[in-house]
């Protein structure tokens, strides 16, 4: 159980017209050795903005990392110099975005942008670069790459292109590899393909994920643990099983049953009522509590601390406080419960 | 089953692009099928499967390249006087994808709601015309106080509930969503699922519902139109389409979804389709045939005979 990251109390906001923007509020994580980390939640719950802090890539114009520390590798991210950051970007952290039409430039051959890391960062010459490119593109699983690295991106496929994102992204063996939707803009067999090219190519080269996301699907498939973020937090952490057969937090609750599970077809699916927080002035309790059919007063009043289910998992809600009353999940999740514990039982 | 009416009747339907030129694209090619009062067909398939393209082509958008769509008896394609065509839109309607790309960013939520009722004349007084339009944003779940303000004002979700509306301003008979949940989150998708199903129990609206997400798909749907390249290779119910898919592309298409089930995705193998495999004769004729009541694959006679011997029970 090394770590390799770990997020201690991180704080960001922005600072916009309207005002400051809390949008990471106190998170804290570690992303341990060889492990995938999915991180969920809807947009503007912080996810993009946590990954893109350790990457040191938010604006520096109006964002401002408040507190906390980003600790990798014994140095604290979060105040390195830029020139310093320039080191450690695309060479121990690289990052995969959402969108494979916009990461990748139009303008340049595909394997000259491959190249541009391992040069960067290997301090190669270009006849190795390119030995190291073309071995990089056979191994994502492109066809024909001595043809393929004189081409631009438009005449690349969506599925193929994000292939080539993923083969700069892992030109210098990262340590920590951050995944910012990878297969949200692709249709579900290129979405599978992706997925299984990356948990084949993580086991090859030995490097931790972190995957956001926010379909669920997605993460029952690669994640070992989850962290489920809402208003800037994370609410709920703790192994793939745990998070989906004992989910302890509401949020939780209501992002798994508001999926149509394919027995159920003539209940309406749960739907989380209400809008996520404003930012721009949280809620002094939970943020979570507007919306939270099973809220409590003192949801209102203060934050809930992370309250400990097992070793491995956590949640921020006051039903785990002892004195709070006993509540029943929703359906949905009660039928998952169930499947869980009777195959505990049955180990 | 066999009683059920048949609201609208796609016969062979074709929509090419750049015909004549070097670059043709048979977007939609040769599709037939039928959608019954009172139900939801799905159409899913991958992107620039022609799935938009039908739904489009479907409402006018565009001008169908051959083959007929039938809308109440009456052909919705071919020459028509104004008063026609102004008969036919009020009965069809479209939900599109990006409620703020489809949104006028400069006119009130009441101005587009009503700008259907405006059209058809629906209402006969300014109180009667704001009256409609409360009414319409009560039946979608927004308050009255949002009728004056402007689309930027309100969430993705709530913008789709403005576009849903719009739809039903009209008291269509059929509406065709395009995609209307892919732009929003999960938690919000729901809502909005939750939404057409109720409007549709209430007002015996007809649905055809375009998607990629083929769980909500089979969620909302009777039933389910698999599309690949330009045609449509199967039709059946959604609970037959997802247990007992025949045709290979609905197949590695069906195990490709995953699910948000650690266990079983453990488990899954994923089918990969080679469209090879057919190896279909030159002038062979393909075409949809039934392999077991109300479930039609895209396939030769050969084929046909393969699937029943293993479908058929």
């Amino acid at each position: 159980m090394e770590k390799i990251l770990e997020v201690k109390d991180l704080e960001i906001s922005f600072h916009t017209f309207g005002g400051e923007v809390q949008a990471i509020r106190g998170v804290s994580f570690d992303l341990i050795k060889g492990e995938t980390l999915a991180i969920v939640g809807e947009s503007g719950s912080g996810k993009s903005v946590t990954t893109k802090s350790i990457m040191r890539l938010l604006p520096e114009s109006n964002s401002e990392i408040k507190g906390g520390q980003i600790l990798f590798d014994g140095k604290d991210l979060a105040k390195l110099k830029d020139k310093q950051m320039q080191g450690i970007r695309g060479k121990d952290i690289s990052m995969i975005f959402q969108d494979p039409m916009t990461s990748l430039n139009p303008t340049i051959k595909i394997g000259k942008q491959i190249m541009e890391p391992i040069i960067k960062h290997q301090n190669v010459g270009k006849a190795t670069a390119k030995e190291r490119a073309l071995e990089l593109l056979r191994l994502v699983g492109i066809p024909n790459p001595e043809q393929r690295f004189q081409q631009y991106p438009h005449q690349f496929s969506g599925g193929m292109r994000q292939r080539v994102v993923i083969a700069i992204a892992l030109a210098c063996n990262p340590k920590v590899l951050i995944a910012d939707e990878p297969t949200t803009a692709l249709d579900v067999t290129i979405q599978a393909q992706i997925l299984e090219l990356m948990k084949d190519l993580q086991k090859k080269i030995d490097t931790s994920i972190i995957f956001i996301t926010h379909d669920l699907g997605v993460v029952a498939n690669v994640a070992d643990r989850v962290a489920v973020m809402y208003g800037g937090k994370i609410v709920e952490v703790g192994t793939v099983d745990e998070v989906f057969y004992n989910p302890k937090h509401p949020y939780t609750w209501g992002l798994i049953s508001s999926m149509p599970s394919l027995d159920a077809k003539d209940e309406a699916l749960y739907a989380i009522p209400g809008t996520p927080p404003d930012l721009l002035n949280p809620p002094k309790g939970d943020a979570f509590a507007p919306r939270n059919a099973y809220a409590m007063k003192i949801d209102l009043e203060e934050q809930p601390p992370m309250f400990k289910v097992s070793d491995t998992h956590y949640a921020a809600t006051w039903l785990l406080h002892p004195d709070a009353p006993k509540v029943e999940p929703p359906e949905a999740v009660k039928r998952r419960m169930k499947k869980f514990l009777s195959e505990q039982e049955g180990k | 089953m066999e009683q059920r009416e048949k609201l609208l009747e796609i016969k062979n339907l074709k929509q090419y692009f750049n015909v004549g030129k070097p670059n043709m694209v048979k977007a939609v090619d040769d599709v037939t099928f039928d959608i019954y009062k009172g139900e939801t067909l799905g159409l899913v398939g991958e992107s620039g499967c022609g799935k938009s393209t039908t739904g489009r082509t479907i409402i006018r958008l565009y001008n169908a390249t051959d083959g007929e769509v039938i809308f109440n008896g009456a052909n919705v394609h071919g020459k028509k006087s104004k008063k026609e065509l102004k008969d036919f839109n009020r009965n069809m309607q479209m939900i599109f994808q990006d409620p703020s790309a489809s949104l006028n960013a400069r006119m009130k939520v009441s101005d587009i709601i009503a700008e259907g009722i405006d059209i058809h004349g629906l209402a006969k007084t300014k109180q009667e015309r704001m009256d409609m339009v409360y009414d319409l944003l009560e039946t979608v779940g927004l308050n009255r106080e949002h009728a004056n303000r402007y689309p930027h004002e309100f969430s993705g979700g709530q913008r789709q509930r403005i576009g849903i509306a719009r739809a039903l301003a009209v008291q269509p008979q059929f509406i065709i969503a395009d995609e209307p949940i892919s732009a929003l989150d999960v938690s919000i998708q729901a809502q909005v699922v939750n939404l057409m199903k109720k409007l549709q129990k209430e007002k015996g609206l007809t649905y055809l519902f375009i998607a990629h997400d083929l769980s909500m798909v089979k969620y909302i749907s009777d039933r389910i139109g698999v599309m690949y390249f330009g045609k449509l290779v199967e039709l059946a119910s959604s609970d037959e389409l997802y247990e007992n898919p025949i045709h290979p592309y609905t197949q590695s298409l069906l195990s490709a979804i995953p699910l948000p089930d650690p266990e079983s995705e453990r488990t899954r193998k994923r089918k990969v389709y080679n469209p090879n495999i057919h190896d279909y004769a030159e002038g062979e004729d393909v075409k949809m045939r039934e392999v077991t009541p109300g479930h039609f694959v895209y396939c030769s006679e050969a084929e046909l005979k393969q699937y029943q011997a293993i479908h058929a029970k």
